[in-house]
């Protein structure tokens, strides 16, 4: 648990360290994790240590996700003359787009298995 | 005077944090109601405790920030499921990109038209385009579009709300019930909450809500800035 979590803690700060040296668009967390994905491609199976730490952690990722999302509090009055636009932008763009990804995916997956299934 | 001396212990953010979290779980299990989302629940508890009892929001970020700190780890951690599911990432690689692409190119020009067209500022609108990606990304590609950061961030967290209080009851209705399909959806239209809420539907569910939030991140932070300098 411990060396999985060592592990996850030094490939963010190599991540860190690359999107301020090259690659300012992307934060370090998702270089990151881009990092590990290779090192796990190359390795071919992930150990246990790592595997512990990792579900450990994305087991509580709703929990650390509350400190950021109260943020909300900082927001100011630079929306309220467009509280409106913003909230049915917000809301009718979710409407369409779950259901539109959902079924698009579904549809071009089934697609794939059903070939993949024939002789 | 005891009050003052409990609200401005170090440990105070991270108790309210815990207690707040464990309350909303706790009624999202009882009630069973999906909009009930626990991240939204805990953030509500949060924000009208911190009203209630006078603290400022940069002293709580400060005192919970030994939780927030591991955000980073468990955005790293994400490559595991993905690299679990490989082998159907593989086999899927082509829908995944279209759905994508296609998904997060109509979200973006659905919300800019509905905010256009309801008098929306400019600035909101370059705000609002960057609302489904996760909040570091958003926070950058809007600052390139000169838009307003903090917005950005308030934008970002309404969307995955929403989006994952929606989001079950939406793909129910549209008849989804594919777990890669469910969790791409997820992915790309409630990031970080969103995938949160796949990893509990099953791990490949949320694999590929990890796969669709990176994706939709990395494309939006280099294709975004682009598009938007043509309209």
């Amino acid at each position: 648990m411990l060396k999985g979590l060592t592990w996850l803690l030094a490939l963010q700060l190599a991540g860190n360290l690359l999107s301020a040296l090259c690659l300012p668009m992307l934060p370090g967390a998702v270089i990151g994790m881009l990092l590990l994905f290779g090192y796990l491609l190359v390795r071919g199976t992930v150990d246990e240590p790592l595997n512990q730490a990792a579900s450990g952690l994305l087991n509580y990722l709703p929990l650390l996700l509350v400190v950021p999302a109260a943020g909300i509090m900082l927001a100011g009055d630079a929306w309220r003359e467009d509280a409106l636009a913003i909230a049915a932008a917000l809301v009718l763009s979710l409407l369409v787009s779950i259901p539109f990804c959902g079924w698009l995916m579904q549809h071009l997956t089934r697609r794939i298995e059903r070939k993949a299934a024939e002789p | 005077m005891g009050w003052r001396a409990l609200v401005s212990h170090p440990l105070f953010a991270l108790g309210l944090t815990l207690v707040a979290f464990q309350f909303a779980l706790w009624l999202y299990r009882r009630s069973g109601w999906l909009l009930l989302q626990p991240v939204m629940i805990a953030m509500l508890l949060v924000v009208a405790a911190l009203f209630a009892t006078g603290l400022d929001y940069a002293t709580y970020r400060q005192g919970a920030a030994p939780i927030a700190l591991l955000l980073g780890p468990a955005t790293v951690a994400l490559a595991v499921p993905l690299y679990h599911n490989l082998q159907r990432i593989r086999l899927l690689l082509l829908p995944i990109l279209l759905t994508v692409l296609l998904g997060g190119a109509l979200t973006v020009l659905l919300t800019l038209l509905i905010a256009h067209g309801l008098g929306a500022r400019v600035p909101v609108l370059m705000t609002l385009s960057t609302k489904s990606v996760t909040m570091p990304i958003a926070m950058l590609v809007t600052e390139q579009l000169h838009g307003i950061v903090p917005l950005a961030a308030v934008l970002v967290m309404l969307t995955g709300v929403i989006g994952t209080a929606l989001g079950p009851l939406l793909l129910r209705w549209a008849r989804v019930d594919h777990p890669a399909a469910r969790g791409l959806s997820y992915g790309i239209n409630a990031h970080a909450i969103g995938t949160a809420r796949a990893l509990e539907e099953g791990e490949e569910s949320g694999a590929f809500a990890a796969l669709a939030m990176s994706l939709l991140g990395v494309l939006t932070a280099v294709l975004l800035p682009v598009a938007m300098s043509w309209l």
